[in-house]
């Protein structure tokens, strides 16, 4: 009795160090590997080879220049989305409006960019980022203010506020602000050609916003993670009370985070429309921030690890299109991927305590069942 | 089976992740009698009732009631059925419902699919009357006082017609007048309806008073079984710590120096908008330590809120080193000179989900010798702050990065004082600074407190723990109902006599 | 403005409702466990969209509800071992979700009926519609009661069912002690995992039920995020009634309302403007809450 004792104590002292991050990209690669897994029992299911279908992907994200080019793009605009996200996130808030805080940013840049007329292209490029974070921004204080005023719960009020800035925006666009130009069906005039940004690979949507877009993404990893504002962020969003006790201003610093948030979704807007379209079109962005929120949830909103999870998911989404014409399997199943393997991130931690309960109790009952015969 | 056995305990042991909880415990209960289980936090005694109760089954051992070895499937119901019940420490009463609703939870009477009102406050009634604890079947949990809603707890608990009750920790929470009810409850239902009693305490003095038979535990070992008559408060205190207590008088005399802290006809609302404090005046002086006893929830909490500016105050003034600080903000407060040790160190002393460098950090990330141009975070000089920090106040962790949630009380406690005392501020509310905290980091706190006093801090106290606050203090204040009662010099009243303040009697006092 | 306020209005506000009222009796079981459930947008659309495999495929309204409801329980089930078994985060596993469903639906809309964007056919059977008798020929009431379909009175009955089961039911009881303090219910035996477990499913099956109402009631078709934010509606209208039925019923005809409103208004105002409207409303139904929550507590002070 008092052996298995002594020797279950030496077990529990033998348990590895709570080394959260190593432990968590083991599980990461795990989850990462059965939600391809089950991606390619769908293939199957639906009569297509997965082998051709991954060969696809793969090929249609990073086979020619081009894609390369169209991956890293999308690997921009999920990299500053996810960190909008992580941004908001650390301070303790929900910022799921990231899309409404996108189009209003787009909409912004595309009218200071058609309507700055004689200004030198530079100044034109400076104004409307301007604009676009502005807007976002402003349109993020919203919901943030009524959090911290009145404690109205901020993730429902930025999934109804997205819906409401997408209608506005159509509305805008296809009403005073529709061009005039001809084959253009919903969308506002065209910037100023010199001000939009040139593409850095041939024909490709890799445009040279994406150095705006490293700058940002810079800095927000260092305040995050090597800054006092980053860290009183971090305890405001783990333990507000905490944080207000320790004279932290944890209402002004939910606040900012959530402007700062909303003014790099108006950013990603605007280099959607500096970048790609030229002008507001209705269909600037497809959901580009739910992507974003993913990644930064997955990374548990690490700025550096949502850099990485960006590419990979960016491979997945640009692959996926290619996947849907050379091999018909309809990207879509991008997407279930993607969710699969955000269930068993989300549940990582209740899955190995599973696991781990399940194995030592086998492990108790064996040695007690030994010691009994 | 012995004629009297009721209740065995044969080899038990109980494996939680990285405790052994109970370690080979055996123990026999007796038919008709009042057995203690004393031991400090941590001992394991909540855990070995818990097993009794099936709450929790045990990794290896055997459990008979009544003779009757329990099975694999024991869990609270079957507990009842064998005639078990438990009362906890923190009731498990749903605060929405009513008292006949809460008291028949998962036994309601129905009337085809529906809930049965009628008979359930029937019931109730014959029930309160049977034992005679008095209920009113339709008030609201919610609304009830601490005292009578453990009667409601008690009620519950015998509903089934229980042999045996297990109270855990019941007078934690109670004034001195409904402790003295509860005992005649317990000698009642002992003496009248022949029940056994089994009480998990750590207040010594009510040990000595109702049981027959004391087990002391220690870090899940029963150390010892003594006839109550047999024994003395001293014999059980060194058998839970291990060794000899001494708890000597630690002041020096020292004369008080300026008023500090000022507190003048205070008032505030607690967080269910009800008037919690109806003008208190208080004043704290240099050197001197000013212990405020009350029993909980007559606006301690409250109090320590608003000094601190983490509570709305309605009326009056609160002074500290010279200048008005009621609607400044706690940081504004912190800057005039306050450092604050919370009574809830998970929900507000500290952040569980942070490094202890972290947690000692706070309040400090914007100076110069933590950060460059107060935001480049100097990570060197924090690790080095941090473990300096552990080594001074015997921190015990695996390193400055491990995350202070999995420290233990005692450990956490330090953090947060070690955060405190190093702001030197001149003026410092510490609440419930030794709870949960076991022997050994009390008197390490208890020394760096008086520290503190001997250096000239004033101190203001509150706790729940009327030997602290005897043993620190130099002047008590007593709080009820968010009035002061009565001031007393140390060392003019006694523990007996100033309960009578804490309930509500009132002394002339000097407006000062 | 006749050709606005009239009858129609009236007939529109309680078709746009009814889905929504249908989700947020789903929801209120899963707030009364204390589980925040945002999924329930992608549970609906989950459950429009095999609605409408079943009807088309099995040939019956009932087949394609069956398919749904088992689809649901399944759903509540997944959600229920996530987040409570794994103790997951109830937001991320909600989004998480809402996002494999619209994953889903379309990826199986393009496969299976090889359409992008909606799919419609005559093999669709829609929910029968109900005429009653008497009700029928009553002037202005009538046409409200009667000749609506299947699951509108089934949205109806499940108000008054809802109340009884959480307010006067001892299973009621224990699913609210589950919520507000699940440690009372383990003191006497019971199992608030079960509990949270039933709600859970529940919700689900309400919220697929809803779904097959998008797809079988009012359109006779399943198309692309058709579930259109409803899920989230549902949710704030379960906050602001406070979680009793007849209240969230009363805040899901308030949307039905705007919304009906808004369609008919198409004439008048743009219809990109009119759309927000429910939107916008839903916002102010929050924010609402809170002050009534506050002026309460301001005079309970007094």
């Amino acid at each position: 009795m008092k052996g298995m004792l002594q020797s279950l104590r030496a077990l529990l002292r033998l348990k590895p160090a709570q080394k959260l991050t190593r432990d968590y990209l083991i599980s990461l690669f795990i989850a990462v590997a059965l939600a391809l897994l089950v991606g390619a029992g769908i293939m199957v299911i639906c009569g297509h080879d997965p082998v051709q279908g991954y060969t696809a992907l793969l090929n249609g994200a990073l086979g020619k220049p081009r894609a390369v080019g169209n991956t890293l793009a999308k690997t921009v605009t999920l990299c500053l989305t996810g960190l909008a996200m992580s941004l908001a996130a650390k301070a303790g808030m929900f910022n799921v409006g990231g899309e409404g805080q996108l189009y209003l940013g787009a909409m912004a840049a595309a009218v200071v960019g058609a309507q700055v007329k004689g200004a030198p292209a530079w100044l034109v490029v400076v104004l409307s980022l301007l604009a676009a974070m502005i807007a976002g921004g402003l349109y993020a204080l919203l919901p943030a203010a009524l959090k911290v005023k009145w404690k109205v719960d901020e993730v429902i009020t930025t999934i109804m506020l997205n819906s409401v800035a997408i209608y506005f925006c159509s509305y805008l666009a296809n009403g005073p602000l529709k061009t005039a130009e001809r084959g253009i069906a919903t969308g506002t005039d065209s910037i100023m050609k010199e001000a939009a940004f040139t593409p850095l690979i041939k024909l490709s949507n890799l445009t040279t916003g994406v150095f705006y877009a490293a700058v940002v993404a810079l800095l927000v990893w260092y305040v995050m993670s090597r800054s006092s504002i980053g860290f009183e962020m971090k305890l405001t969003g783990e333990n507000d009370r905490f944080a207000k006790y320790g004279g932290i201003s944890t209402g002004r610093l939910m606040i900012w985070s959530m402007i700062f948030s909303g003014a790099i979704c108006g950013m990603v807007g605007m280099l959607e429309v500096f970048g790609l379209h030229k002008r507001f079109l209705t269909t600037v962005s497809n959901e580009f921030y739910f992507d974003g929120m993913l990644v930064a949830m997955i990374m548990r909103y690490n700025p550096f690890g949502v850099i990485l999870m960006s590419f990979f998911f960016a491979i997945l989404s640009i692959g996926g299109k290619s996947m849907e014409l050379t091999a018909g399997i309809s990207s879509e199943l991008i997407l279930i991927v993607q969710s699969v393997i955000i269930f068993f991130m989300a549940a990582e931690t209740g899955i190995r305590t599973s696991i781990g309960n399940w194995w030592s109790v086998r492990k108790a009952r064996r040695a007690s069942g030994k010691e009994a015969a | 089976m012995s004629t009297n056995e009721i209740v065995r305990f044969s080899h038990v042991s109980k494996q939680y992740p990285g405790t052994l909880a109970n370690d080979d415990v055996s123990l026999t209960i007796e038919k008709g009698e009042v057995f203690a289980l004393v031991g400090e936090n941590g001992a394991g005694k909540s855990t070995l009732m818990n097993l009794l109760f099936g709450m929790q089954k045990p990794t290896l051992g055997d459990i008979f009631i009544k003779g009757q070895k329990i099975g694999a499937q024991h869990n609270p119901e079957s507990a009842m059925q064998m005639g078990v019940s438990m009362v906890h420490q923190h009731f498990k009463l749903v605060p929405g419902f009513t008292v006949a609703q809460n008291i028949l939870l998962g036994h309601e009477p129905k009337k085809g699919l529906f809930y049965d009102e009628a008979a359930a406050i029937e019931r109730v009634r014959a029930l309160s009357e049977e034992y005679g604890l008095k209920v009113e079947p339709t008030d609201v949990v919610r609304d009830l006082s601490v005292g009578l809603q453990q009667r409601v707890e008690i009620l519950k608990a015998l509903r089934t017609g229980a042999d045996v009750l297990i109270l855990d920790e019941p007078t934690a929470v109670l004034t001195p007048q409904e402790t003295e009810e509860l005992f005649e409850v317990i000698r009642r239902i002992v003496e009248e309806k022949d029940m056994t009693v089994i009480l998990i305490t750590h207040k010594l003095p009510e040990v000595m008073r109702i049981s027959d038979r004391v087990g002391v535990m220690r870090r899940g070992r029963l150390e010892k079984v003594l006839m109550t008559r047999d024994t003395s408060e001293r014999e059980i205190a060194s058998l839970m710590v291990g060794r000899d207590v001494i708890f000597d008088d630690l002041r020096t005399a020292q004369r008080a120096g300026q008023p500090m802290l000022e507190i003048y006809n205070l008032r505030a609302l607690s967080d269910r908008s009800l008037p919690a404090l109806n003008g208190v005046n208080i004043t704290v002086r240099a050197g001197e330590i000013v212990g405020i006893c009350g029993v909980e929830g007559n606006g301690q909490t409250e109090l320590a809120e608003c000094i601190a500016g983490m509570r709305k105050t309605t009326a009056g003034d609160i002074t500290l080193c010279g200048e008005k600080v009621n609607g400044c903000t706690p940081r504004q407060i912190r800057a005039q000179g306050l450092s604050y040790i919370p009574e809830d160190r998970m929900s507000m002393g500290m952040d569980a989900k942070a490094s202890v460098a972290d947690n000692l950090l706070l309040g400090r990330q914007r100076t110069k010798e933590f950060s460059l141009f107060g935001l480049h975070l100097k990570r060197g000089a924090i690790n080095r702050h941090a473990r300096e920090m552990a080594k001074t106040y015997d921190i015990r962790t695996s390193g400055v990065d491990e995350l202070t949630g999995s420290l233990s009380g005692g450990n956490m406690q330090k953090v947060v004082i070690a955060r405190e005392f190093e702001f030197d501020s001149p003026v410092l509310l510490i609440c419930q600074p030794t709870r949960g905290v076991d022997i050994g980091a009390t008197e390490f706190i208890h020394e760096h407190i008086i520290g503190k006093r001997n250096q000239g801090c004033a101190i203001l106290l509150i706790s729940a723990d009327l030997d602290e606050l005897f043993r620190l203090s130099d002047r008590l204040v007593t709080l009820y109902d968010g009035r002061i009662t009565g001031q007393f010099n140390a060392g003019e009243i006694d523990k007996q006599f100033i309960s009578y303040y804490m309930t509500g009697g009132t002394q002339e006092v000097d407006k000062e | 403005m006749g050709d606005i306020f009239n009858i129609l209005l009236l007939q529109n506000t309680l078709r746009t409702a009814t889905p929504v009222v249908l989700a947020a009796m789903g929801c209120l079981m899963t707030q009364h466990v204390n589980i925040t459930n945002i999924g329930i947008d992608g549970m609906m659309l989950i459950g429009a969209f095999f609605a409408v495999l079943g009807s088309y495929y099995l040939g019956s309204w009932a087949a394609g509800v069956g398919v749904a409801l088992r689809l649901g329980v399944l759903l509540g089930l997944v959600y229920y071992v996530f987040v409570i078994k794994f103790g997951s985060d109830e937001f991320i596993i909600g989004v998480a979700l809402n996002i494999f469903a619209g994953g889903l639906t379309v990826f199986l809309l393009r496969t299976i009926f090889k359409v992008a964007g909606s799919f419609s056919d005559p093999a669709i059977v829609p929910l029968p519609t109900i005429h009653i008798p008497l009700i029928e020929k009553i002037p202005v009431i009538g046409p409200l009661l009667s000749g609506n379909t299947l699951l509108v009175y089934v949205s109806w009955l499940l108000v008054p069912l809802c109340w009884a089961f959480i307010y006067k039911t001892p299973m009621g009881f224990h699913l609210r002690a589950a919520g507000e303090y699940p440690d009372a219910l383990t003191a006497c035996g019971k199992s608030p995992e079960r509990m949270k477990c039933l709600a859970s499913v529940l919700c689900g099956m309400l919220s697929t039920l809803a779904g097959a109402h998008l797809s079988l009631g009012y359109l006779t078709m399943f198309s692309e995020n058709m579930s259109a934010a409803r899920g989230y509606v549902a949710f704030a209208c379960v906050i602001f009634g406070g979680g009793n039925p007849p209240r969230v019923f009363l805040a899901a005809l308030l949307f039905g309302f705007i919304d009906a409103l808004g369609l008919r208004m198409q004439k008048y105002v743009p219809s990109d403007i009119t759309a927000m409207a429910p939107y916008v409303v839903t916002v102010v139904m929050m924010v609402a809450v809170v002050l009534m929550e506050r002026r309460k507590k301001g005079k309970k002070a007094a």
